[in-house]
């Protein structure tokens, strides 16, 4: 990897790797020339890889901060949120930093894969006007399908593969970036609700979610979860979504998925992972629905509002990253 | 118990009549009703239960009985264990109770887990003047 002139603006670069030699190779140099000039750097990453790296680095790793992904990234878009507070507490005082996080590998659902790359793709939203700082997306070009690595072109400014760094040829921008999130939301299996609710109508949408909710198996403690989710969805569209909307729940063999449209339309494409302020008219909602739900899908159509909370059944459906087979030593 | 042993501060009841007082103290008053909550007098220690829900379409009712309730050494007191469910707006209305108390506490008894998440998770559990509390409240 070149060695790099301190960068003076977020660097979002996506690292394309074939086997472990090149993740090696791609990450070992961009964390240690981190630790050498005093930068603070977090990598977030599966265990697996995270047990790899602090062996690679050796004495250096007590200078790195680690997380596990599967903890901090089970819902994508608690990743944002992570970083912000990274950024803000260790870089305080101006000082630039690295991080590293591989939110996409394969076995990760097809929707929490829409997620995690619209997830990317505001990163550059989060941070674009910020104070420099750089992170490096690994993607396994390996085991991704080549749609997954075109997309990963397409969100990162800056693209690394092999010995290659430099500007991705098909980077979206920052303006379309933040676009409306439209991308299709198909119907799912087996439907077990569905109603139009207006404003006198909120007890009767969390008494359906709870009711159907335990019905299909969900545990207590999920239910009331999803349940207050579901209530504060259906407060925004009665507020603000044009006084109601409609909600469908679905029960699936991994969870239970509740959907709310309404007509409105909002212009934040942050909103729901921003940790609100103090003060108390920040608005709260969607975040709350974010730190309760396993995976919120939110959509701008043309038409309106489309949020969907998913709330996975038992552990055996917790996130987990298989570990890849790998050498026995990694080189340096 | 009797009228006679009642301790009360009159004069900070904010215009309570004495029969309000005393139709709390034996009654166990109900001073808000919906059909989705109810809000009670307690008496020990002196505060208010709320029973129910709470949410976008009855939150005005947190301000509401909070004006009757007393402040004694700088303290409301509040019964929440049977609060099955509080959105966000509610939450929101307890939080500035507390910030109107003017240096008092207001102490919330038996907040349900899930609730103490949800304040946890958006930013509101670490406020000096609105207090979880861990003790068990008699109802009066």
């Amino acid at each position: 990897m070149p060695s790099s002139s301190p960068i003076e603006k977020f660097r979002h670069e996506a690292l394309l790797y074939s086997g472990w030699a090149e993740f090696v190779a791609g990450t070992v140099p961009f964390i240690r020339e981190g630790v050498k000039a005093g930068e603070p750097v977090l990598v977030v990453e599966s265990l697996d890889k995270i047990e790899m790296l602090r062996v690679a680095l050796g004495g250096d790793a007590g200078a790195v901060l680690f997380a596990d992904m599967a903890e901090v990234g089970a819902n994508p878009a608690r990743i944002i949120p992570a970083w912000h507070e990274f950024v803000t507490r260790q870089g305080s005082s101006g000082r630039r930093l690295r991080g590293i996080g591989e939110p996409i590998w394969k076995g990760r659902s097809a929707d929490e894969l829409i997620e995690c790359q619209r997830h990317e793709s505001l990163l550059n939203v989060a941070f674009g006007h910020g104070q420099p700082w750089w992170l490096l997306c690994p993607y396994d070009t390996e085991k991704l399908d080549g749609s997954v690595i075109d997309e990963a072109r397409r969100s990162h400014e800056y693209v690394m593969e092999g010995s290659e760094a430099g500007q991705s040829d098909t980077f979206r921008g920052l303006e379309a970036s933040g676009a409306p999130f439209d991308v299709p939301l198909p119907d799912r299996g087996t439907s077990i609700g569905a109603i139009q609710f207006g404003p006198d109508d909120l007890a009767s949408v969390r008494y359906m979610v709870a009711r159907q909710a335990d019905a299909s198996g969900l545990d207590s403690g999920p239910t009331q979860e999803l349940m207050t989710a579901i209530n504060e969805v259906a407060t925004n569209s009665i507020r603000h979504g044009g006084g109601g909307g409609s909600l469908r729940i679905w029960q699936e063999d991994a969870a239970v998925v509740c959907e709310i449209r309404d007509s409105g339309r909002f212009s934040n494409p942050l909103a729901d992972r921003q940790r609100p302020a103090p003060v108390h008219t920040a608005p709260r909602g969607l975040w709350l629905a974010n730190q309760l739900c396993d995976l919120v899908q939110i959509r701008n159509f043309v038409d309106g509002t489309v949020v969907r909370l998913h709330m996975r059944r038992g552990p055996q459906h917790r996130l987990t990253i298989v570990p890849d087979e790998r050498p026995a030593a990694p080189n340096n | 118990m009797g009228v006679a042993d009642i301790r009360v501060d009159f004069w900070t009841g904010r215009g309570d009549s004495i029969d309000d007082l005393v139709e709390a103290a034996i009654r166990g008053g109900r001073i808000y009703a919906d059909k989705q909550l109810v809000v009670t007098r307690t008496l020990a220690p002196y505060g208010l239960c709320f029973s129910g829900e709470i949410d976008i379409t009855n939150t005005h009712a947190v301000p509401l009985a909070l004006s009757m309730a007393f402040v004694r050494n700088g303290e409301m007191h509040l019964d929440v264990t049977g609060l099955i469910f509080c959105d966000i707006s509610g939450i929101r209305s307890f939080v500035d109770a507390a910030e109107s108390m003017d240096g008092g506490r207001l102490m919330l008894h038996g907040l349900p887990a899930l609730l103490q998440k949800v304040m946890n998770v958006t930013g509101w559990s670490d406020m000096d003047s609105l207090v979880i509390c861990r003790c068990g409240v008699e109802q009066g």
